[in-house]
């Protein structure tokens, strides 16, 4: 061990930690301002705008507001699972943004190379896949543990609704994986870059069933079930201050996963569109480095205002209209999808 | 409610398969409740095994306090009964006195009687239609309700100087002819409401969601709706032709041409079409009204005090709830002997746990909206 191998494994990776939490953060408390204004667009009224220019530091305020409420743990409750919960749904949607690969290789001038990632594991996909059933533990947890019946029934049907769907989900994100040939997301979006062509052409079928389950995965309508907050009001029902905004910031943040993971495998990542990358990056790496970035941010944002879009359009499926949906609809057009597709990959892309 | 069997330590005791029945309070604080109304459910998993409805909560003894008011003085407080549709619950009680005192009310009062009393229909099924809507999920339906709804109130408020809750006609007549310049914005609303109604259409009637959430949901058969007494809407949506302003016309209605929307099977989408239409009719009386406005007094002969011979009446007119029918008894006194109101939500609200049966804890929610109650006239 010696001060490379520190600097290498440990060092940067902490300060890449640090370097990804700020933008994350930022992002997920502002894609909360970005819904609240584009809805309001949707429905004629203007949205938070009074706290700072057109409303900019609301979620600053909101955070505060947050923090500074009483923590109330139930008498029902049980309150090491109350308390732990919150954690256990905030946690892993953080995580997966470990693994995203956000742009090619930063080349330093003296030369040296540093990936626009933490950890490029080349199981990356498989872990944001598998965090994301962690993080429904959260809501399940939550619920059942606060002693209360409303939450319960959210909880319930989180756990159902996952089931129903991460399945799905999966199907649609493994025929990407054939089409790669690899789990590394980087992999992916180069796979894609040599192609030429995005993932989504080929993977149309797949991409609907991903976007489909991807809503369902993250709680949002018309698939908001566990919070269906017109109904059992939600899984977060006694939860306040803090704790709640946990599940509120692990929401958006799985939001902003979604879009990030849906635009790495169909929408071809830090990919710059109609333009060669890899020729234009042996010449001028920095800047396609920083457009990569960029690019990546615009097609995650397209994603993220398709998420608002069908919050403002449409309304909240039943419970059993749900689980219909996920098992009798999306699981046979996944399934068939990948069949279809390895077929596609054995005998087209040889 | 015991919270026992709920805690979760409480469950594991139990052993693994065995189930019970749980009891859930939705409401009186709930959001999809409209108001302060409790249903007592009874629950295997989601589905809807039994139900109870408690009321009473917004009781505030309207009838009895009119008891101790003059027959003018009682007037504003029925618009506290549905206060979304505050002008017809005036016309309904001015119209009972009316009948009892004999009062021919003057053509041109009644027309305008006409163009309000529909102006509020239409602002009453925007802000139900909206509320409806966001209890099913849909939630930028609401906004665009409401927005529609202030055109209707700033009309309101141009004409009668209140919004909400007007006071809009003294027994006799009405107070006032249409204000200088009011008739064009008002036919100016009549233009563009249609286009808006065609965008709620598209939003809901042709929404996959939509139709899947309600139709077939709530479904009330119409000999059940008749011997419930279930009035309006709700009654019309299962094909039940009744409609007070049909079957036992007031106030100039037989002069207007206008069709009554029914519904076939009795569930919440056909109460939701019957609603919609029925906007879309409204839009034409009101038409119609402006159109065929007569000259003439504002108000019938009815003196500063009004003593009414000793006698009962008894009123309907087909409020935006349904059949809203006052019961009057004069002693030849100032003030009214007895007032009974027959409030539409009321009785509507007993088709409720004949429509919730089998349902799931969302079709409730979604039966609940489309039966369009309002806790001030369920209590009273």
């Amino acid at each position: 061990m010696n001060l490379d191998w520190l600097t290498a494994h440990v060092g940067m990776p902490l300060v890449k930690i640090l370097i990804l939490l700020v933008p994350v953060f930022t992002v997920v408390a502002y894609i909360v301002w970005f819904e609240r204004r584009v809805l309001a667009f949707f429905q004629s009224r203007l949205g938070p705008n009074r706290v700072g220019p057109l409303g900019l530091l609301q979620p600053v305020a909101d955070g505060l507001k947050l923090l500074l409420k009483e923590d109330i743990v139930p008498a029902n409750a049980r309150p090491f699972l109350f308390k732990m919960a919150p954690v256990f749904s905030f946690f892993p949607a953080l995580v997966g943004f470990a693994v995203v690969s956000w742009a090619l290789p930063w080349v330093t001038p003296s030369g040296k190379t540093h990936g626009f990632v933490i950890g490029d594991v080349n199981l990356g996909i498989l872990l944001i896949l598998s965090l994301s059933s962690l993080g429904i533990f959260g809501i399940i947890l939550g619920g059942w543990s606060s002693g209360s019946k409303y939450p319960l029934f959210g909880s319930l049907r989180s756990a159902s609704q996952m089931l129903a769907y991460e399945v799905p989900l999966t199907l649609s994100v493994i025929s990407v994986i054939l089409l790669a040939g690899s789990f590394r997301l980087s992999d992916i979006v180069a796979a894609q870059q040599s192609l030429g062509w995005y993932f989504l052409f080929p993977g149309l079928v797949a991409f609907g069933v991903y976007i489909v389950a991807a809503v369902a995965e993250t709680n949002r309508t018309p698939f908001d079930l566990p919070e269906g907050e017109s109904e059992i009001i939600g899984f977060h029902t006694e939860y306040s201050g803090m704790r709640f905004a946990f599940y509120f910031v692990a929401e958006y943040a799985n939001v902003v996963l979604t879009s990030v993971v849906a635009t790495a495998l169909f929408l071809g990542g830090y990919d710059i569109p109609f333009v060669k990358d890899a020729a234009l990056y042996a010449t001028h790496p920095r800047l396609v480095s920083a457009l990569g970035v960029c690019s990546f941010a615009a097609k995650g944002a397209l994603f993220a205002y398709f998420f608002v879009w069908i919050r403002a359009t449409w309304p909240r499926y039943r419970y059993d209209q749900l689980l219909r949906i996920g098992w009798l609809v999306l699981f046979p057009i996944a399934m068939a999808n990948l069949v279809l597709v390895a077929l596609f990959k054995l005998w087209l892309l040889r | 409610m015991d919270g026992e069997h709920m805690h979760p330590e409480g469950t594991g005791l139990r052993g693994a398969l065995e189930t019970h029945e749980v009891e859930l309070n939705l409401g009186p604080q709930h959001p999809a409740t409209h108001g302060v109304y409790r249903a007592l459910v009874r629950l295997d998993g989601e589905r809807v095994v039994g139900m109870e409805s408690i009321i009473g909560y917004l009781h505030r003894g309207i009838e009895k306090w009119c008891e101790s008011r003059t027959w003018t003085q009682a007037t504003p407080v029925f618009d506290r009964l549905d206060y979304v549709g505050a002008v017809l619950n005036c016309h309904g009680y001015v119209g009972a006195v009316e009948k009892l005192l004999n009062l021919e009310v003057p053509k041109k009062a009644q027309y305008i009687r006409v163009v309000l009393d529909e102006l509020q229909r239409i602002a009453n099924h925007l802000l139900w239609l909206g509320t409806h809507a966001l209890d099913v999920g849909a939630q930028s339906m609401l906004f665009y309700g409401i927005r529609e709804r202030e055109a209707i109130l700033d009309l309101f408020e141009a004409m009668l100087g209140q919004r909400l809750l007007p006071n809009a006609y003294p027994i006799g007549g009405v107070r006032f002819d249409f204000p200088k310049g009011w008739e064009a914005v008002c036919r100016r609303f009549l233009e563009e409401m249609p286009k808006k109604v065609d965008d709620y259409e598209t939003l809901l009637t042709g929404n996959r969601i939509w139709v899947q959430r309600t139709k077939g949901v709530g479904v009330i058969a119409a000999d059940q709706a008749i011997a419930l007494s279930l009035s309006g809407p709700t009654l019309r949506g299962s094909g039940v032709n009744f409609d007070v302003r049909k079957a036992l016309p007031y106030s100039s209605y037989p002069d207007f041409d206008f069709e009554v929307p029914l519904g076939q099977n009795g569930d919440v989408f056909d109460r939701y079409l019957c609603r919609v239409r029925e906007m879309r009719q409204s839009l034409r009386i009101i038409r119609q009204a402006l159109d065929g406005m007569p000259e003439g007094d504002l108000k019938g002969k009815v003196g500063r005090i009004i003593r009414p011979p000793m006698g009962e009446a008894y009123f309907t007119v087909e409020a935006a709830k349904g059949q809203l029918g006052y019961y009057i008894v004069s002693e030849g006194a100032e003030k009214p002997w007895r007032v009974h109101v027959r409030a539409p939500s009321f009785i509507n609200l007993q088709g409720i746990e004949t429509m919730c049966r089998g349902a799931l804890i969302a079709d409730v929610v979604a039966i609940i909206g489309s039966l369009d109650i309002v806790l001030g006239e369920v209590d009273r």
